[in-house]
């Protein structure tokens, strides 16, 4: 582990390559016959057209939030291209093109099924929707799916192949004018995931989608629906990177999931959008708006997040308990270094009896960079016997950082407990100390210390996950320590 | 040390306070029921080694609307700062607290504390709790937490069963939980806040 350690920590970021790739484009800017052309390119029925222009017409009266404890650049919204997609020969419309293929390679995400299929990869398969800039490009397994009734598609198709369900579950957790980026995505939402486990059926492996931004002057606007119908289960990951550049590229995108009586959802994001250099030029700016509801009784809706890219993150994955009994966790490991800013947290929205949810939030700020929790427990009336547990941990490395902690509890219900605490400290001297007297040197220490107090976070990452997330722990404290 | 004890609607209160180098100030607010209030309060600590120690009960048994908000801010280096509030919330009433502790760029070796405890006691009162740690240096230790909750069902049991009427049960339950609170005040308040409460 240590080896491995070390020599990650000798490169910098390292999925910051672009793919040449064939692509088409948009002309840049956005107007009513952007959103037309798009819907156009997409082959989208009227519907989903009227959606997308109700949404721009109300995103057009909206305003930015300015709360968030962030230095954001101004956004030229008429500067972003829209839409990009890799070109596809209409010759050969059921191969990847290789220089594509290469990419995702070596990103490491397994897209030939037949791969696992001859055994190269061991069990413990995963089926990958992979979206390169704004459209979704492969997605695997799709048949082994299918055989249990899971639906497991991009976005598009998702659109085409079942409308009903699409038009039934959009916008009914993200609202379109519930802020300013959700309505700017319900306007110009490119592709995504769209995903649908059926009554009593457990997905039987891990559902994936990789995001990654290639094209320079384009903004990702994708759009995730997971549907868990009653009692089934599921467990969802999503990665995403981008090319490094000196421009700060936009990314709003919507994750929408619905978790009906007794069903289970685990979704696990690691983020790894490219933060900028180490004088804070460029970089992701990552305005993103994730909620999910418990519908049913006894539902179970799980976030856990590993948080290291990004110039600027701006991200609150919620959770609406509204069914009875119903519960939720949020695990979250936010790390910034060098100029990245993060304002980060979770809303945990109880409405319905016995309904419990806990937090566990650890921050980690180093070089200039200002890392914030922020968070929001609601009792509301009915919540009878609820209970919420959150715990938020900062820590902070070198004296040039800022963290912060800015939770809000409301309760309207005198049967409801809700608890909160939270620290702020730095690595101590003592622990330092402690490794270095044995041979541990000071950035191997500060990695191993770090990797100890994130581990209640990272220990709820499935497998392959866990590794990744804890590789790019060590490698965005690069240069963090001495 | 300096202590002051406060009431508010029969004290003076001061709205901003400044602790040079060493100094150490005690001080306790009291809202008694029926008390409506929006209290900013602003506490800088500016030269090294003040300390401060505050605490804070509010009794909104009916209608009131308290909204507290508490600034302690750190400016200079080696510092201790530790904020205890405390609250019980029924009727219609309203009552919020939003405590900021700032730890500014220079003040190493801040410790700084804050606690917000609150009880609610009817299904029509609303509290709000905003404990918030805004940190611009490394060699800190700070912390806050808060929670919400009610009179604990299994006390109150306990309570009964040794034939305590409930209404007096409650009351003992009220006076446990100020207690930490009501220890720094006189006498003759104490005796006037047990008596008010039921």
């Amino acid at each position: 582990m240590d080896d491995l350690l070390r020599d990650l920590s000798a490169q910098e970021y390292k999925d910051g390559f672009v793919t040449e790739v064939a692509q088409e484009f948009v002309p840049k800017g956005l107007n009513e016959d952007i959103i037309r052309l798009i819907s156009a390119k997409k082959g989208e029925p009227e519907w989903l057209l009227e959606f997308r222009l109700g949404a721009f017409r109300k995103w057009q009266k909206m305003r930015p939030p300015f709360w968030g404890h962030l230095r954001l650049p101004r956004i030229d919204f008429q500067d972003i291209i829209y839409w990009a997609a890799p070109k596809r020969p209409e010759d050969r419309p059921n191969e990847i093109d290789p220089a594509l293929m290469e990419t995702f390679d070596k990103l490491g995400i397994p897209l030939h099924e037949r791969e696992v299929l001859a055994g190269v990869k061991p069990k413990g398969e995963v089926a990958v929707d992979a979206v390169f800039d704004s459209v979704s490009v492969t997605t695997t397994f799709r048949k082994t799916l299918a055989e249990k009734g899971i639906i497991f598609c991009s976005f598009s198709e998702a659109v085409r192949e079942h409308p009903d369900l699409v038009r039934k579950y959009l916008a009914s957790v993200v609202p379109v004018g519930d802020n300013y980026y959700a309505a700017l995505n319900s306007a110009v939402f490119s592709d995504g995931s769209f995903c649908y486990i059926p009554k009593g059926v457990k997905c039987p492996m891990d559902l994936s989608s990789y995001f990654r931004i290639n094209a320079s002057g384009t903004g990702q606007f994708e759009r995730t629906l997971i549907v868990a119908d009653e009692g089934s289960s599921v467990s969802y990951m999503e990665g995403c990177t981008a090319p490094m550049r000196d421009e700060n590229q936009l990314h709003a995108a919507v994750v929408e999931i619905i978790v009906e009586k007794d069903a289970d959802v685990k979704y696990s994001t690691v983020q790894n959008w490219y933060p900028g250099d180490a004088q804070g030029r460029g970089g992701i700016l990552n305005l993103v708006t994730k909620r999910g509801i418990c519908k049913g009784t006894g539902s179970h809706l799980s976030w856990t997040q590993v948080e290291t890219g990004s110039a600027v993150t701006w991200k609150y994955p919620s959770t609406i308990l509204k069914g009875d009994y119903s519960t939720s966790e949020f695990y979250s490991v936010a790390m910034t270094n060098h100029w990245q800013q993060a304002d980060t947290g979770t809303k945990m929205i109880h409405l319905g009896r016995g309904t419990r949810s806990r937090v566990v939030s650890k921050g980690i700020s180093a070089g200039h960079s200002e890392n914030s929790y922020r968070g929001l427990v609601q009792m509301g009336p009915a919540a009878e016997g609820a209970r919420n547990y959150s715990q938020c941990d900062s820590l902070l490395i070198g004296s040039l950082c800022g963290a912060h902690t800015f939770p809000v509890i409301r309760s309207r219900n005198p049967k409801a407990i809700v608890e909160h605490e939270a620290t702020t400290s730095k690595i101590s001297e003592d622990q330092l100390f402690y490794c270095n007297q044995r041979g541990i040197a000071p950035e191997d220490a500060v990695a191993l210390i770090v990797g100890g107090y994130a581990r209640e976070v990272l220990s709820r990452l499935p497998m392959e996950f866990a590794v990744e997330a804890q590789k790019l722990l060590s490698v965005s404290l690069e240069g963090a320590v001495g | 040390m300096d202590k002051r004890v406060y009431v508010f609607g029969r004290d003076s209160v001061p709205q901003y306070l400044r602790l040079e180098a060493g100094e150490e100030l005690m001080m306790t607010l009291v809202m008694l029921p029926g008390t409506d209030l929006r209290i900013p309060l602003e506490v800088d600590l500016v030269g090294p080694g003040a300390s401060l120690d505050l605490a804070g009960v509010y009794l909104c048994p009916e209608a009131e609307h308290v909204d507290l908000r508490v600034l302690v801010r750190h400016t200079s280096a080696g510092c201790h700062s530790r904020q205890l509030f405390k609250g019980i919330v029924g009727g219609t009433a309203d009552a919020a607290f939003d405590g900021l502790i700032y730890v500014a760029r220079d003040a190493q070796q801040t410790q700084a504390y804050q606690e917000n405890h609150t009880l609610l006691l009817s299904e029509t009162a609303r509290v709000e709790s905003r404990p918030q740690l805004e940190i611009y240096a490394d060699d800190v230790q700070c912390s806050h937490g808060a929670t919400t909750g009610y009179l604990n069902p299994d006390e109150l049991f306990y309570l009964r069963s040794r034939g305590i009427p409930e209404p007096e049960a409650r009351r003992l339950q009220m006076i446990a939980f100020l207690a930490p609170v009501l220890n720094r005040l006189p006498e003759e308040l104490i005796e006037e806040i047990h008596a008010g409460l039921s």
